[in-house]
């Protein structure tokens, strides 16, 4: 038995269009990601707090069938995509009687038609061209520019606007697809990761969200970062000076705030987070001797730099514990972050070929600060700073950001933008032998307004009927003879 | 009769506007001592009491003009609502400059913005398309929200680097916009069902259950031992919750409330068992004609894959036929109409005793040592929830009463249903402007516009579910009450968007 290809591609095309399955997919897009917002998703939840919610058995179940990572979920991408093939073929199979429609434009209307048409109406002329000069009037009036329809036995003017209001839902339904396909392409080839940068350090390196890392083709260093503050503390701002460094050379240079990035090479780098990184990047401290009465002086240095005190004593920065703690005589460190800060310095003596311990604050106590020749005195301590980035490359963007202007110009055009008509066409009773002019109107949509619009016209008309000089003198007599 | 009854009318006309322009005076007469007194005239918390005032004024005259249908009222009411209007706008102004960003950062600032654009709307659906009787549904929101305003008022916080942005704004404002819209939509869809000779009965069951939903979660979540109810312990002097560690918060238990909350659950309860019960003969035919509609489903299932037709006659349509539908039983729906009064008072109690009890005295905790402050700050689902039943359930009695005079009121089916489209078609290409500029916000923010947060995906259902409606109307001809019920859902699904997700599901979008 042979299997009729044809019916069934037909059949398969017609329930694809139909909007049917259209409100079918949309009413199952809703269902899902309703679910993936009550069912905790894996990528925004830790592990534990996944292990607390759910027992063994559920968590398995939840990750078998997708639920628990439902908007990454290869059936969730697959309905999307046969949302986007619906629209593609309703689109398609709506097209061509639009575009009928909309590229041949029903100028002359036939008896059938004139019929059942509303709203319309027939005022009463004393001739033809009179009666046509005055409804291009009305309508010039109103804003149209109205055209006469010539045809071989007969004629009439017709007038519209705004035929474009006809394809606005293909706009619409266009704009949605574009705005799909930008996300698949990001979703296919875009990337995004975070970056830890210290003041004065540079990197190409990116840790991206899967736990993998990326090198960039161009490496950012991070020159100064800061942050600034309301008068309760709460963070007001926080910026880096970022710099692109490409074969040795920086190429573009730019301080980025929050909600203001840096954009190199379709890679976009956003300020996140702020903080000191445990280090230090000055230390300012007022050194006098301690036998005599030398003269005091200021030295300022970094970790591991030697600064000299006088001709034959040096001295070292030799640790920095941010955060310090005492036990058994032993220096711990604490923590990264600033809390209790403790330096650790070695004076060496040239003469003696002695180096002391001195410790900072003195009640560390393993130092030997009081036979230094030396005694310390801490005035500034500067921090270095880390700034955290936000680096992600999303190539699909500009067709999102077009599919989104383009899906509001649409939507105005759906909800606001009528496209009205009128047709005007001249009338002769065969029976009495009396002119009229019939007047029609058509609004694809706010049928109501549209009434009112007609109403102005048809006054219009009458108006105009009653200035207008009378064609002929035959005509006239017609006419008052008529009256 | 008609005539006799336009006779009366100006008299009780009267009483009313007098009585509204009494306590106005009297209350803007207080208010006025006070701040002669406290020596500021035009601050922002005496612009809102005296939009407070003047929307109350309005309200009451709506509701008067709902319940007796006397033109005159509408007139004094709309001005109420243009004065309550200008001192919501000064309101607003003043928070602007204050805070030196538009009022669109916090659950505070938003309620004003949404107040707002409520009465705004309110005024444009009178003036333009003539529905007078909507005041008496968007005016009692607004004072509930301008209350709410009063419970939540927190001082201008600076906005943390995150927020600091134009199209926040954009985002924040289009979103008010969208939702006072679709607020509107839905009062509409509603007021289409009753003059669509809907079943008062069914108004019942709907009111009461939702009413029943909201004090049975309260239960549900909040009830403690002992009858105690769990609220989140607020510290004065910090102006924050109290936590025990970092995301966790502290519960402190007030004792007996949990008794008066579970009984009003019951007392709730009451008028949807009753309907259930003048509906037992229904229910009872409804469960034996399953199987008719298991086959119906199949039909269903079929027709969706275009393998049949669906005008065949179906099963359920056939067991109809033969076995009619009960009559129900009236006497069970005057006691569900009178337990619905009686539930009234003991929720408008329940409230009472929740204001007292949040915003004085410390309690205990089960979690730890010592006595611990609340403020009603902490319970705003709980506040919203209590508001919201004694609403739904006023608007029912309402319905109960006067539904006679709705129905001469209200404009026509047809005239409804268009105008319930046309407020969507202002709702939803705002809905989709406001999705656009949250996405475009969150990509200058985070490097990415769509993360799939709850929020977002919440305000992308609210969106395909507008889209429907969009699209059962335009192509399928879906008039009338199909339409209606998919402009509740949506609705329903904005309301959910914006308290529930904010409440019940955790995500980035925890600043409002």
């Amino acid at each position: 038995m042979a299997v009729d290809f044809g019916a069934v591609a037909r059949k398969t095309w017609q329930t694809l269009a139909s909007i049917k399955t259209g409100v079918v997919l949309l009413i199952l897009v809703v269902i899902f990601s309703a679910a993936g917002t009550i069912v905790l998703q894996r990528p925004i939840t830790e592990p534990d707090e996944m292990q607390n919610a759910y027992s063994p058995q559920a968590i398995r179940f939840l990750d078998a069938v997708g639920l628990t990572d439902v908007f990454h979920a290869w059936w969730f991408l697959g309905l999307m995509l046969l949302v986007s093939c619906s629209i593609i073929a309703a689109s398609i199979d709506r097209f061509p009687n639009s575009w009928r429609y909309f590229s041949r434009p029903y100028k002359y209307p036939d008896e059938s038609f004139r019929r059942v048409l509303h709203p319309q109406k027939q005022v009463a002329i004393a001739d033809e061209e009179g009666g046509l000069v005055a409804a291009e009037r009305a309508l010039h009036s109103l804003g149209f520019k109205p055209e006469r329809v010539v045809r071989a036995d007969h004629f009439a003017i017709f007038a519209e606007r705004h035929r474009i209001s006809e394809m606005a839902v293909y706009i619409v339904h266009a704009s949605l697809l574009l705005i799909f396909f930008g996300a698949i392409v990001d979703g296919i080839w875009g990337w995004r990761g975070t970056l830890q940068l210290n003041e004065g350090e540079t990197t190409a390196t990116v840790d991206l969200r899967n736990g993998t890392t990326r090198v960039l083709p161009f490496a950012i260093r991070c020159d100064e970062a800061g942050q600034e503050n309301y008068k309760d503390g709460t963070p007001k701002k926080w910026w880096s000076k970022l710099a692109v460094v490409q074969n040795g050379q920086d190429v573009e240079n730019k301080e980025i705030v929050v909600n203001d990035p840096l954009l190199y090479g379709g890679v976009r780098f956003y300020q996140s987070s702020f903080g000191t990184n445990g280090k230090v990047e000055k230390l300012v401290m007022e050194a006098s001797p301690t036998a005599g009465s030398g003269e005091k002086r200021q030295i300022a240095f970094a970790l591991n730099e030697t600064a000299a005190l006088d001709a034959g004593t040096t001295v070292r920065f030799a640790e920095f514990i941010p955060d310090y703690a005492v036990r058994d005589g032993q220096v711990y460190r604490r923590s990264n972050q600033l809390g209790s800060p403790a330096v650790h310095l070695v004076v060496t003596s040239m003469s003696s070929g002695r180096s002391f311990d001195v410790w900072l604050p003195a009640s560390v106590g393993a130092g030997e600060n009081a036979q230094a020749p030396y005694q310390f005195d801490p005035k500034d301590l500067r921090m270095g700073h880390f700034t955290g980035l936000q680096v992600s490359h999303e190539p699909g963007q500009w067709a999102v950001w077009s599919g989104v202007v383009l899906l509001g110009l649409g939507l105005a055009f759906v909800f606001y933008v009528v496209h009205a008509r009128f047709w005007v066409v001249p009338i002769r009773d065969a029976r009495t032998a009396k002119h009229s002019l019939w007047i029609g109107g058509s609004a694809n949509r706010n049928r109501d307004a549209f009434g009112q619009r007609f109403n102005d016209l048809v006054a219009l008309v009458e108006t105009e009927l009653k200035s207008i000089p009378m064609t002929s003198p035959r005509e006239k007599v017609a006419s008052v003879a008529g009256r | 009769m008609a005539r006799v009854k336009a006779e009366q009318q100006p008299n009780t006309g009267r009483t009313l506007i007098v009585l509204v322009g009494l306590g106005i005076a009297f209350l803007l007469l207080m208010a006025f001592l006070n701040v002669v007194k406290g020596g500021n005239l035009l601050n922002e918390a005496n612009l809102l009491y005296a939009a407070l005032i003047f929307y109350a004024g309005g309200a009451a005259l709506y509701l008067g003009f709902g319940v007796t249908g006397t033109e005159s009222y509408v007139k004094f009411a709309s001005l109420a609502t243009w004065m309550g209007l200008i001192a919501c706008t000064g309101a607003v102004a003043h928070r602007w400059v204050e805070a030196g960003h538009p009022p669109f950062a916090s659950v505070y600032e938003m309620l004003l913005s949404f107040v707002w654009t409520l009465a705004a709307l309110t005024l444009v659906a009178e003036k333009k398309y003539g529905v007078k009787v909507i005041g008496t549904v968007t005016m009692p929101v607004a004072i509930v929200g301008v209350v709410l305003m009063q419970l939540l008022r927190t001082e201008v916080h600076p906005l943390v680097p995150a927020l600091q942005s134009t199209w926040l704004h954009v985002h924040v404002t289009l979103a008010m916009l969208a939702y006072a819209a679709c607020a509107l939509s839905f009062a509409l869809a509603m007021m289409f069902l009753i003059q669509d000779k809907m079943m008062t009965e069914t108004f019942l069951a709907v009111t009461s259950a939702s009413t029943l939903a909201i004090y049975a979660g309260i239960v549900f979540t909040r009830f403690e031992k002992w009858g105690g109810l769990n609220v989140i312990a607020w510290d004065a002097e910090q102006k924050s919750e109290v936590f025990l560690s970092r995301g966790v918060r502290l519960f402190v238990t007030i004792p007996d409330l949990g008794w008066l909350m579970a009984l009003a659950t019951l007392v709730v309860a009451v008028p949807l068992s009753s309907y259930l019960i003048s509906r037992r003969a229904k229910i009872v035919w409804y469960a034996r004609s399953l199987p008719a509609r298991w086959s119906d489903i199949y039909r269903a299932v079929l027709w969706i894959f275009g393998l049949r037709r669906k005008d065949e006659v179906s099963a359920t349509e056939a067991w109809i036929k033969i076995n009619p539908e009960p009559q129900n039983q009236e006497s069970w729906i005057l006691v569900a109409n009178r337990a619905v009064f009686v539930s009234l008072l003991l929720q408008v109690m329940a409230l009472a005793m929740f204001l007292v009890r949040t915003r004085d005295g410390h309690y205990g905790s089960l979690d730890a040592e010592g006595l611990f402050a609340t403020s009603l700050v902490t319970s705003p689902f709980i506040l919203s929830g209590l508001v919201g039943g004694i609403f739904i359930s006023l608007l029912y009695l309402l319905l109960l009463w006067r539904r006679k005079d709705l129905e001469r009121l209200l404009p026509s089916t047809d005239d409804l249903d268009r105008i319930t489209y046309k407020t969507i078609g202002i709702a939803f290409p705002l809905l989709t402007l406001m999705i656009a500029a949250g996405a475009y916000w969150a990509n200058q923010t985070w490097g990415s516009y769509w993360s799939w947060d709850p929020k977002e995906t919440w305000a992308a259902i609210t969106w395909a579910v507008y889209a429907l409606y969009v699209h059962a109307r335009v192509t399928r001809g879906w008039r009338g009450r199909k339409a209606a019920y998919l402009a509740i859902a949506g609705f329903t699904v904005v309301m959910f968007t914006f308290f529930g997700v904010t409440y019940l599901l955790p995500g980035l979008h925890a600043y409002a």
